[in-house]
């Protein structure tokens, strides 16, 4: 990798990152967790796979192991796919309960 | 080898009937199948010398010490060659049913058949109870979707059962696995468990209620009837013939060995119990007018005169018990097979629309009265020479459970004679013509009944195959 | 060896005929069905006549083995048979009469549909009565027992369209199999004793001991097993109702040889019964009840049948008095003639029921003997009655039974009693009592059957030749069977005697100790009463153009003897009922209202718990979510805090 990006990297210190990721990926949890709208509840699942992935990326940065940034490549493309059901479920799901509110899929309820 | 085949045969006809669906073939590929693995089981017996033979022995979870093995001995060999037997004539049955799907049908039939092998081969207890529950679902399925009035509900609560048993049975294993002494679920290493007698007392019932209740005897039974009288007659022959005998199988193989104290501590009550539900179940078969649910209450009765039989553990009691399990088999698809046959003709098993049917039905009543002469245990039948070995066996323990026991002999014969006047003998009340018992009927009734006329003149080919192994069984425990 | 090979061909040639005759039972006609069956049971009766030829006496006897049968853990039981003198003797009046009676069943038989298959059955009953009689060990015995057991309730219900006869088939059968549980326990013990069924091998270790408790429960057992099968008090009363069946079997089974199969159980283990003298006590009383309750009943019954199995079962109640008292071979020896004179009677009257196309009632009977006259120039007995051969041959057996003077039963009746009143004079009394209504009852048969004028409607008719050959045989046999065992008073020396104690040690010490004046006095005192007695029903009934009414006009008792003591509704109201009462009230009321209950408590149980647990199962999937969510932090908390 080049010298110059981990450099960069490190300018800002890791606990920044940390932070960062934290409240981002508490955002994430929260929005999946709190909001009833599918599409919001998939941006959410990425929040918390970008908030990870920029972890890992810090990390590798400091302790100058690339292969945690292969993990990050392997996050993103699996996010890719999951992204691709996903919509497909959420399309499918428009169809036949004509509606993106997840609490209208209560069929498990027991 | 064989191992391999006996489950590989039945489960990969199965999956291809399942997923092929050749309907009009469907019965046939399955006859086929069973007699194939009747073959290989026959040529496992031919090839048995003695001892435990092992085919597999690998790692299977190393974690935990568990072992895939597999093998059998001459007890479970006997068990091997009971299911292979029956098998053809279950399938067989089926011609005369008009169920839908046969295809299904028969991929669930071999399904059994695949885990009931698989039972009667594990050599580990863990492995036995996988199969044991496997077992219960392909019958779960043919009894929920082709069984007669009441079937959901009947069903379920036949699962429920029979699972509680299961569960109880599980529970028990995994204490005898989490005492690490040096048992890893093998049956030959059952030896190094060594419980306080006071343990023993207590894990005898939670290892036993699985067995109680798959026999089942007297108290655990009530299940039994209403299911056999209504699962569909395949259903009924497979749970009657063969399900219950993994009752039999799974106390001597593992709640025997495991509590031998316990078995000893509690043997006279379970005799009690058992006689009792041979009794019950004597004196209710009776008076029933349906003639399927009439023969769940013979087996009952038949049952506990097997487990008190079992219970007397000594080797005439055991060997009779074994023995007895075999005729009892072969016993049940002969009766069921003729309820069935009769109701193809009169439209219903009561026996009130009976009566009279010798008339129309000269050969069906002469095959019957066969398998009557079986079930009421005459002299030179199969029953007999393990009745008799019970009884010898029983009275070795106590004169009065021997009396009580025996007592059974006239108790079948009045539900026996009295089911058989009522569908056979009395006046003529059809004035239509009957087909009398077809080349269908011959087939299967015909090589029953001479194997159990034959193995009661000349007992010892089975007889043999058990001796070694139940010497040694009560010799290890000394309780002989 | 050739003698173990015809020895095992006896019972195998009916067995063979019974399969063959079963399974072609359709094919062939009634006269090549009761040919081919005659003649296999004939060849039996060569067999054996051949096998008693060669026998000599004094070796004890052989056993045969054929097939190791029960062979486990210590116990071994083969399928082998005995041939000694007892067996012999069972096989010679089983084979003998039973070939006569095959060969009268042609002519009953003929017109049957089913004939192939009675005489399937009857070959069936023959196999199984040898394999009784000629059995090694008890076990074999068995067989035979349970087969004669299943025969007769085949034959019985032969006519199975009517449901009485169903009722007295399945009566005799479920009663019989009381009796078996004795039986088995009998067995049981035994083996558990001696570790052994072998007949010879028990007899040599059981020794001493005299009322060892476990030999006397050991033969009680035995003895209950036989009053089953030899109907005796309290399981007699499926014997009249057994007359259902067509009656050659009540002369074949139910007269001449199934019935002794406890007679000869109890002389083939006397040595156990020597050792257990409450048994023998039990079994005199029983005896003697039996006799004198079952010859009461016969003075009243009506059907010609019901009459002579009233009878078969007295003289089986005299047999038991007489092994009540130690007198095997005595007790053997009215089985022998009894089979003769007994078969001889139920054929006669089958033949006279034949003769009125299947009229039995005795009430409707009456004169079928004709006009007898006699002629001295030729000497010449002239008679004009339809049924001749019959009557003379049923007279015959009248007087045999009677034990007139120099009958079969003279000598076998009498022996007993005398017997009896070397035990007691009141045994003696009570005896002869019983045979004065043996002979009352019989000789009213005879002169209501034969004598007075014709009451029925049907045309009588002679019975063909194949049905009146056997008749006469028999009737030959119970004049002269007397000198099977003709005793010391009349120039004898008891053959029988002593041949039967090559066979049963027991038989040696029974030792008649009486003065010959004593016995002398003893039959002129009988012989005097007998012929009182029979002329007292010659005065009732040889002239009876009509019968006396109804049951409900005569007094108490003798209405109470006439219902048969009411033992049959006595059974009714204390087994019968109370058991279909019990069988209908566990199912409906214990099993529906306990067990089931109890179960479907379980599967209440199961869903109640899950009634809980689903409230978690919201279906919110946000909720889920959240559940996920608190369960992964606290599996983090405890990873971390375990480190």
């Amino acid at each position: 990798m080049e010298q110059g990006i981990i450099t960069a990297i490190r300018v800002v210190p890791l606990e920044h990152y940390l932070v960062l990721s934290f409240l981002l990926f508490s955002i994430g949890v929260a929005g999946v967790v709190f909001r009833r709208n599918t599409i919001i509840i998939l941006m959410c699942l990425e929040l918390m796979f970008n908030s990870v992935n920029l972890l890992l990326t810090a990390f590798s940065a400091y302790h100058s192991d690339p292969r945690a940034q292969v993990f990050v490549f392997f996050i993103m493309l699996v996010a890719a796919a999951e992204v691709t059901v996903g919509l497909a479920i959420l399309v499918m799901m428009k169809r036949n309960v004509d509606s993106v509110d997840v609490n209208q899929l209560n069929r498990l309820k027991g | 080898m064989i191992v391999a085949l006996l489950l590989l045969i039945p489960f990969i006809t199965a999956l291809a009937l399942m997923f092929l669906r050749p309907t009009q073939q469907a019965k046939n590929v399955a006859l086929i199948s069973t007699l194939a693995s009747l073959g290989v089981v026959l040529f496992a017996w031919s090839a048995y010398t003695g001892g435990t033979v092992i085919h597999y022995n690998m790692d299977w979870v190393p974690a935990w010490g568990l072992r895939f093995v597999m093998g059998y001995d001459g007890v479970g060999l006997l068990m091997l060659i009971l299911t292979a037997v029956v098998f053809p004539f279950i399938i067989a049955a089926g011609y005369g049913e008009k169920l839908q799907h046969p295809s299904l049908v028969n991929a669930l039939l071999l399904f059994t058949q695949t885990f009931l092998f698989g039972v009667f081969l594990a050599q580990n207890t863990l492995l036995f109870y996988i199969f044991y529950e496997l077992s219960l679902i392909p019958v779960f399925f043919f009894l929920l979707y082709w069984g007669g009035e009441h079937r959901r509900a009947i069903t379920v609560k036949f699962f429920i059962y029979t699972l509680l048993g299961g569960l109880s049975l599980l529970f028990g294993i995994i204490y005898c696995l989490g005492q690490g002494a040096g048992f890893n679920g093998d049956f030959a290493t059952i030896g190094a468990l060594n419980f306080p007698l006071s343990t023993q007392i207590w894990l005898f019932w939670v290892l036993f209620l699985a067995f109680a209740i798959k026999l089942p005897i007297f108290p655990f039974h009530s299940w039994q009837p209403d299911t056999y009288a209504m699962a569909p007659l395949q259903g009924t022959m497979v749970l009657g013939a063969v399900m219950l005998k993994m009752g039999l199988y799974g106390i001597i193989k593992i709640v025997l060995p495991i509590v031998p104290q316990g078995v000893i501590h509690w043997q006279e009550t379970v005799i009690v119990l058992a006689l009792i539900g041979a009794i019950y179940g004597g004196i209710i078969a009776f008076r029933q007018s349906d003639l399927k649910r009439l023969i769940a209450f013979s087996s009952l009765s038949h049952v506990g005169l097997l487990c008190a039989g079992l219970f007397a553990w000594n080797s005439y009691g055991v060997s009779g018990s074994l023995y007895q399990a075999f005729a009892h088999a072969l016993l049940v698809v002969c009766m069921l097979y003729i309820s069935g046959a009769m109701k193809e003709r009169v439209g219903s098993s009561e026996m009130g629309a009976m009566g009279g049917l010798k008339l129309r039905t000269p050969r069906l009543a002469a095959l019957f009265l066969l398998v009557l002469v079986n079930a009421v245990a005459l002299p030179l039948t199969q029953s007999f020479v393990g009745e008799w070995l019970m009884f010898a066996g029983l009275w070795q323990v106590n004169g009065w459970l021997a009396f009580a026991a025996v007592s059974t002999i006239v108790l079948g014969a009045i539900y026996m004679l009295f089911a058989y006047q009522r569908v056979m003998l009395g006046p003529d009340k059809w004035a239509l013509e009957m087909t009398d018992a077809t080349t269908r009927d011959h087939l299967v009734l015909v090589p029953l009944i001479a194997v159990t006329l034959f193995l009661g003149v000349y007992p010892g080919p089975i007889l043999d195959l058990v001796d070694v192994p139940v010497q040694q069984l009560l010799s290890s425990l000394s309780l002989n | 060896m050739r003698t173990d090979l015809l020895a095992i061909l006896v019972p195998v040639l009916p067995l063979v005929g019974a399969i063959i005759l079963a399974s072609l039972r359709r094919k062939l006609s009634a006269n090549v069905a009761g040919g081919l069956a005659t003649a296999l049971i004939a060849s039996s009766f060569v067999a054996s006549v051949v096998l008693f030829m060669g026998f000599d006496a004094s070796t004890g006897g052989r056993t045969v083995h054929m097939l190791d049968w029960i062979n486990v853990g210590g116990m071994n039981i083969p399928l082998a048979l005995r041939i000694d003198a007892l067996s012999l003797t069972m096989m010679l009046i089983v084979t003998g009469i039973g070939s006569l009676i095959h060969l009268y069943s042609i002519g009953y038989m003929h017109e049957d549909e089913r004939a192939p298959t009675f005489f399937a059955q009857l070959n069936l009953f023959s196999f199984a009565m040898l394999m009784l009689v000629m059995g090694s060990n008890f076990l074999i015995t068995f067989i035979g027992w349970e087969g004669v057991g299943l025969c007769s309730y085949l034959l019985i219900g032969f006519w199975y369209k009517t449901p009485e006869y169903n009722y007295a088939a399945r009566k005799a059968f479920v009663m019989n199999r009381i009796g078996d549980v004795g039986m088995v326990l009998g067995m049981v013990l035994l083996f558990q004793r001696f570790g052994t069924l072998e007949y010879v091998s028990i007899m040599d270790m059981a020794t001493g001991g005299m009322n060892d408790p476990l030999m006397i429960a050991a033969t009680l057992f035995l003895f209950i097993g036989a009053t089953g099968k030899s109907a005796q008090l309290p399981l007699f009363t499926w014997l009249p109702d057994a007359m259902a069946g067509p009656t050659p079997v009540s002369a074949l089974i139910h007269a001449a040889t199934m019935v002794t199969a406890g007679i000869f159980l109890i002389v083939r283990s006397s040595v156990l019964f020597e050792l257990a003298p409450f048994t023998k006590d039990i079994i005199l009383w029983v005896g003697t009840a039996t006799a004198l309750i079952a010859a009461s009943v016969g003075l009243f019954q009506n059907d010609i049948k019901k009459v002579l199995a009233y009878s078969t079962v007295s003289q089986l109640g005299y047999m038991f008095v007489a092994l009540g008292m130690g007198a095997y071979s005595a007790a053997m020896f009215h089985v022998t003639t009894h089979a003769f004179f007994k078969a001889l009677l139920f054929l006669g009257a089958g033949s006279v029921i034949h003769a009125l196309g299947g009229e039995q009632d005795i009430r409707k009977m009456g004169g079928l003997k004709g006009r007898v006259s006699l002629t001295l120039t030729p000497p010449s007995i002239r008679m004009d009655g339809p049924v001749k051969i019959t009557y003379i041959t049923f007279f015959i057996g009248t007087i045999a039974i009677s034990g007139l003077p120099l009958m079969s039963s003279f000598f076998s009746k009498d022996l007993i009693m005398a017997y009896g009143f070397q035990h007691s004079p009141v045994l003696f009394g009570l005896l002869l009592f019983g045979a004065l209504l043996t002979t009352f009852y019989m000789f009213r048969l005879l002169f209501l059957v034969f004598y007075g004028t014709y009451r029925g409607k049907a045309h009588p008719h002679e019975s063909p030749l194949t049905m009146t050959i056997p008749l006469m045989v028999l009737a030959v046999l119970s004049v002269v069977g007397g000198l099977l065992n003709l005793p010391h008073l009349f120039g004898g020396h008891e053959p029988m005697k002593h041949f039967l104690e090559t066979a049963a040690d027991a038989i040696r010490y029974e030792h008649l100790g009486l003065s010959a004046t004593t016995e002398w006095i003893l039959m002129g005192i009988t012989t005097v009463l007998v012929f009182a007695t029979i002329a007292m029903a010659y005065g009732r009934f040889a002239k009876r153009a009509t019968l006396e009414g109804a049951e409900a006009d005569m007094p108490f008792f003798k209405r109470l003897i006439a219902q048969r003591w009411r033992l049959d509704e006595f059974y009714a109201a204390l087994f019968e009922r109370p058991y279909g009462w019990i069988s209908t009230h566990l199912f409906t009321t214990v099993e529906r209202h306990v067990m089931v209950p109890v179960m479907n408590g379980v599967g209440a149980a199961a869903l109640a718990m899950g009634g809980v647990v689903r409230k978690l199962q919201t279906g919110n999937t946000s909720f889920h979510l959240l559940a996920m969510l608190c369960g992964m932090i606290v599996f983090l908390l405890i990873t971390l805090m375990s480190n």
